[in-house]
């Protein structure tokens, strides 16, 4: 079940440069079923299988592994650990959130002191992120070695949530959904051979996809992601770049890619075929693998499919369970499509 | 009960200033085979006591407050509640915050935040205020009217867990560490043979203004009181003044407590090597439960022992086992102190 891969893929940590939790998952999972495994120096994940057709041209479907997170910079004489962000992060959403940090997976929490103890100024501003820190409840710097060191990587601690009508809670949903829909797709029968890349370090830089690109020399390929969705009364008369329940997105450019204008028609052409609620984003905002895979080698017809998300560079990103599966859908209707 | 596990179950509690039955009921069902009478009032207050059976027996109030911060649904704007706050809440933990919205049945939420990418960076350093937040709990606007009227109160959701090896985390441990310990002294002094009744008070409404406690101290009438509260803990980013986790119990000393009281409680700590910490209350209110009983009736003799916290009203205080255990030790050495 797409939903359950979702769930589990998202309470693994994959922080930028860590992906190896995620990635020895879906190796697991789709060791059975792949023609073809590849990985590289950085990480990647490519898996080609064989399908009923094969296409004239070469596929490659690109989901990212890798989460925004943070890095432990240094450790205070008192047992506290400075950090920076792995990946962009939203510095309003760190305060008092819970962490795990390094492959122990130590609990801490970014504390703050309390309000009661700022002055009204303080009130109004956040802490830089190099004024934050994190208690592990060690009362030393050399007690907090025993269990962390400089350099580990910093996990949100969260568990999924299904809520409300329809609707998904989880750290990570960007980029663990598109994994899912590739997981999903690798154990199906495909209409056509298709490459799948697993990518790393797409949130510092779409620095993964950029060598599995060269890798797989793809003629078109697909990137299943997520989209930042600003569709709250907080944003009121701002733009919400895309709403929840509207459909998944295609986007026609972000910051990173214009979109091939023909793979983008025939993704809303069969979407609309297939009763897929579509909506294209409002805002030039955001970026994908799209833009390194496009401008690899002599240059590649990319186009995405993205799941809007509330909240995506949180541990409480929201998204529809509908829209999840309908990226995983309209995934399917792409390769059968090609194989055409 | 075992003290941590004890706070654990406390901490899950969900109990917002005014709204406090599931904990009423809870601690009342604890409490009852311990001791000879457990009753509550129209505050809400959990009353119970142990009688030593002596005549003219003096009565001990140890006192801890139930209630925790949190926030009141005031509407539906889309489907997304507006709130506002149960007693101090700290805006800054609010992005991408969970939480409970105690609905029958209750229901999962996320307070949404505008995504990075279409912030400036001027508003990325800025807290948002909390009435330019919404909760989102993924239901239509139908669906929130009818599920979640106003008044419908809100928690936080947090786990509690062990920190480190001392200390634990989570959510309303102000002040259910010290509703924990104040059971555990009263558990305790049920089993001994005693001088002096003693009642243990686990008060409501203390974060909207030390309301339960009055009320609680006029019909008890009790001729000493204990009251066991949180203060802020040192933290590397407040101020130096303040108490530290882990240094033992904080004994106040200031026009809102009782002199020669206190003077008892740090002879006794003293005597008995219990940890102990200075704190100086410098006004009449210590913005404790204190303040409320010291003044009811014609008057009663009050101290207050604090438990230091640090991150005081977020959903991830912390504090120490090792001042909880001091604290025990502390409440129960005074009652079995105390001669006919």
């Amino acid at each position: 079940m797409l939903l359950d891969t979702i769930e589990t893929l998202c309470c693994l940590d994959g922080v930028c440069g860590g992906e190896d939790e995620v990635r020895d998952y879906i190796l697991e999972r789709v060791m059975p079923c792949a023609d073809e495994i590849m990985t590289d120096p950085m990480g990647n994940l490519m898996v080609f299988k064989k399908g009923a057709k094969a296409p004239e041209k070469r596929l490659m479907l690109a989901a990212h592994m890798d989460e925004v997170g943070l890095i432990v910079t240094n450790i205070t004489a008192e047992g506290y650990l400075r950090f920076a962000e792995a990946g962009g992060l939203d510095r309003r959403v760190l305060l008092g959130k819970q962490v795990c940090v390094g492959p122990e997976r130590v609990l801490g929490v970014v504390g703050s002191k309390a309000f009661h103890l700022t002055t009204t100024e303080q009130r109004k501003k956040l802490p830089a992120v190099k004024d934050m820190y994190i208690d592990i409840g060690a009362e030393s710097r050399e007690e907090a070695e025993k269990s962390v060191h400089i350099g580990d990587l910093i996990a949100f601690d969260d568990t999924v949530v299904r809520f409300g009508d329809g609707f998904i809670k989880a750290k990570a949903l960007d980029d663990r959904t598109g994994c899912a829909a590739m997981v999903e797709l690798l154990e199906s029968e495909l209409p056509c051979d298709c490459w799948f890349a697993f990518t790393v370090q797409e949130e510092v830089g779409t620095r993964g996809a950029t060598i599995a690109a060269r890798s797989v020399c793809p003629d078109v390929s697909l990137v299943l992601e997520t989209t930042t969705a600003a569709d709250i009364p907080a944003g009121k008369g701002a733009d919400p770049v895309c709403r929840l329940g509207k459909g998944v997105v295609i986007p026609f450019m972000d910051r990173g890619t214009i979109y091939n204008k023909d793979l983008c028609a025939l993704l809303q052409r069969i979407a609309e075929e297939n009763d897929i609620p579509w909506q294209s984003k409002t805002r030039i905002a955001g970026g994908t693998d799209g833009s390194a895979i496009q401008r690899s080698g002599s240059g590649v017809a990319v186009a995405a499919v993205s799941v809007p998300v509330r909240n995506i560079h949180s541990p409480s990103s929201v998204a529809t369970v509908q829209e999840c599966e309908d990226q995983y859908k309209l995934a399917r209707l792409f390769l059968e499509e090609m194989a055409k | 009960m075992e003290l941590v596990e004890l706070t654990k179950r406390l901490s899950g509690l969900p109990g917002p200033s005014g709204f406090e039955e599931p904990v009423c009921d809870w601690l009342m069902e604890y409490l009852r085979p311990v001791a000879d009478e457990v009753r509550t009032d129209v505050m809400g207050n959990c009353i119970a006591l142990k009688r030593c059976g002596k005549p003219g027996a003096k009565l001990v109030l140890l006192d801890a407050h139930m209630d925790e911060i949190g926030f009141v649904v005031t509407g539906a704007r889309d489907g997304f509640l507006s709130f506002g706050m149960l007693g101090g809440v700290d805006q800054r933990m609010l992005p991408a915050r969970e939480v409970r919205v105690l609905a029958d049945p209750p229901l999962f939420g996320v307070i949404d935040t505008m995504p990075p990418h279409v912030l400036t960076e001027e508003e990325k350093g800025k807290a948002i205020e909390a009435d330019k937040l919404y909760i989102d709990v993924g239901l239509s606007q139908e669906q929130a009217q009818k599920h979640c009227p106003p008044g419908t109160p809100v928690v936080f959701v947090s786990s509690c867990e062990e920190l480190g090896s001392r200390q634990i985390c989570g959510k309303a441990l102000d002040d259910r560490a010290c509703a924990a310990i104040i059971i555990k002294a009263f558990e305790r002094l049920c089993g001994e043979a005693l001088n002096a009744d003693v009642c243990c008070l686990v008060s409501t409404q203390e974060e909207v203004g030390h309301r339960g406690a009055a009320v609680a101290a006029w019909a008890l009438q009790p001729d000493a009181a204990l009251v066991v509260d949180v203060t802020h803990g040192k933290t590397p980013d407040g101020p130096e003044v303040v108490c530290s986790c882990g240094k033992g119990a904080a004994i106040g000393i200031g026009p809102n407590t009782n002199r020669a009281l206190t003077k008892e409680l740090f002879a006794l700590a003293e005597k008995k090597g219990i940890p102990y910490q200075y704190k100086a209350e410098p006004g009449g209110n210590s913005g404790t439960n204190a303040h409320a009983i010291q003044i009811a009736r014609e008057g009663v003799a009050t101290a207050l022992i604090s438990l230091p916290l640090k991150y005081m009203h977020t959903p991830v205080e912390v504090v120490c086992r090792d001042d909880m255990d001091a604290i025990v030790e502390l409440l129960a050495a005074y009652v079995e102190s105390l001669e006919v």
